[in-house]
């Protein structure tokens, strides 16, 4: 199973001596990781399907082969659709590695209420992509309050094009009383106008905050968390206001994403 | 409390005291449940990074090495057996074996002291010390460590806490690989006496 149980291994077998080798790795003082490395892990795990329990009975090698369905997960390695990213990468037992993956998969449409498209790959890029760092800094709080949506069991994701360029991806936790646009390639608006955010429910736009696109380096990738309390069922619009807003939307939405009741 | 910077909030983070709080969480995870990842995550993190990040030294390498043994974790997390052992153990046992595998694949970028295994703990250990249950479980594991022979404690501090292959240690130590390799099982072996882990 493990490397080391061959003759020339160079390396010890911590597998036969794990409760000594924890007692050891405990004593060692904690170092309290960032908070980003958090909200990128929960946005990943919610894009990320699991793997059936056993792959292979009782084969031997099955470690190994469980291993080698692992994608490598880099802080770069976002790829066009992680969702997609297909544990039979390697080539490796193909026919074990696909009844695998189409097991985790058919797992992961189970689930309710979320929709697997660009949604994901929108979220995991924006937690992903090379520009997470300099995205993260001033929008902190953004990211931790999306990275706690994301990580809600009862987690909404869905997205749509916006009528001026770029798309949206909305998420959305009732049981948060929360919810979060993820904006890519929005257009900068001029100095007098801003964005703004509504929940409109039975009809009712209530305002949910205003925002701007920064010129410059970030590709009109925001994330948005909406101010108010989100309810399940309420739709999410976004119309372009003066720049001090408006009580109610005075133009037509660019983009309006239903939720699940 | 077992994070460096304590509050009353994060008692509850107290792992060795709770592995029946991670091997339920772990379960869960297993079924699915992003919130019991969460809250698993959120016990375990900081101790796999002060476990990963004393073998890599780098701190961003550590936290990247981090994501990727949790990303495994809720892969692979029905593949948990509970019977064969600890979700904790389970999870650190990855994380050492990822951290030496990042070691290896990039020895170019292996900033480190070739002593690191004996030195670098008692500073950290020392610089630790306003933290009482960690000086605790510090000082029973040194304790054990004491009852090792001299041979003994320096291949496991050097293998584990350094993360050096068997040839490594062999060539800090200046005697035969044979040696590490007897030294090293037995100095576990002894250590798992002394500490009355079960096995």
């Amino acid at each position: 199973m493990s490397r080391s149980e061959r003759p020339d291994a160079d390396e010890f077998d911590y597998d036969r001596f794990g409760d000594v080798a924890a007692e050891l790795a405990l004593a060692l003082p904690p170092v309290e990781p960032s908070a980003e490395l958090k909200a990128r892990l929960m946005a990943r795990v919610a894009v990320t399907p699991q793997l059936p329990a056993d792959p292979v009975p009782g084969a031997p090698g099955a470690d190994d082969a469980a291993r080698s369905e692992i994608a490598p997960v880099g802080p770069l390695s976002v790829g066009p659709v992680p969702v997609a990213a297909a544990p039979s990468a390697s080539g490796q037992d193909a026919r074990a590695d696909s009844s695998a993956e189409n097991r985790a998969r058919a797992r992961w449409f189970a689930r309710p209420a979320v929709t697997l498209t660009a949604a994901a790959a929108a979220i995991a890029l924006f937690f992903g992509g090379v520009a997470t760092a300099n995205l993260l800094a001033p929008q902190d709080d953004a990211a931790q309050q999306l990275a706690a949506i994301v990580a809600a069991p009862d987690v909404q994701t869905a997205a749509a094009p916006v009528a001026e360029g770029g798309s949206a991806t909305l998420v959305s936790s009732a049981s948060l009383g929360l919810s979060a646009m993820v904006f890519e390639g929005l257009p900068e608006l001029s100095d007098d106008e801003a964005y703004a955010l509504w929940y409109i429910t039975d009809g009712t736009p209530i305002p949910a905050g205003l925002f701007s696109v920064g010129g410059g380096d970030d590709d009109g990738r925001v994330v948005q968390v909406l101010e108010g309390a989100f309810h399940a069922g309420t739709i999410v619009g976004v119309t372009i206001e003066p720049r001090t807003g408006s009580a109610t939307p005075t133009t037509a939405p660019i983009v309006a994403i239903p939720t699940e009741a | 409390m077992l994070v460096a910077v304590s509050t009353d909030s994060e008692a509850e983070r107290d792992v060795p005291a709770s592995p029946d709080v991670a091997n339920a969480l772990l379960q869960r995870v297993a079924a699915g449940d992003q919130r019991a990842f969460s809250d698993l995550y959120d016990i375990i993190a900081a101790r796999m990074l002060g476990l990963v990040r004393h073998v890599l030294k780098d701190h961003s390498q550590s936290e990247e090495v981090v994501q990727e043994v949790m990303l495994e974790v809720w892969q692979t997390a029905a593949r948990f057996d509970p019977n064969k052992g600890k979700a904790v153990t389970w999870m650190l046992t990855m994380a050492h074996r990822r951290a030496i595998d990042r070691v290896r694949s990039a020895q170019s970028s292996r900033d480190r002291d070739t002593k690191v295994g004996i030195r670098d703990l008692d500073r950290e250990f020392d610089s630790v010390s306003e933290s009482v249950e960690i000086r605790v479980e510090h000082e029973r594991v040194e304790k054990a460590l004491s009852r090792l022979t001299d041979l003994q404690r320096q291949a496991v501090e050097l293998a584990y806490y350094g993360g050096y292959s068997h040839s490594e240690v062999a060539d800090m130590l200046s005697v035969p690989i044979g040696t590490v390799k007897t030294r090293l099982r037995d100095g576990m072996i002894r250590l798992r006496e002394e500490m009355g882990v079960a096995s």
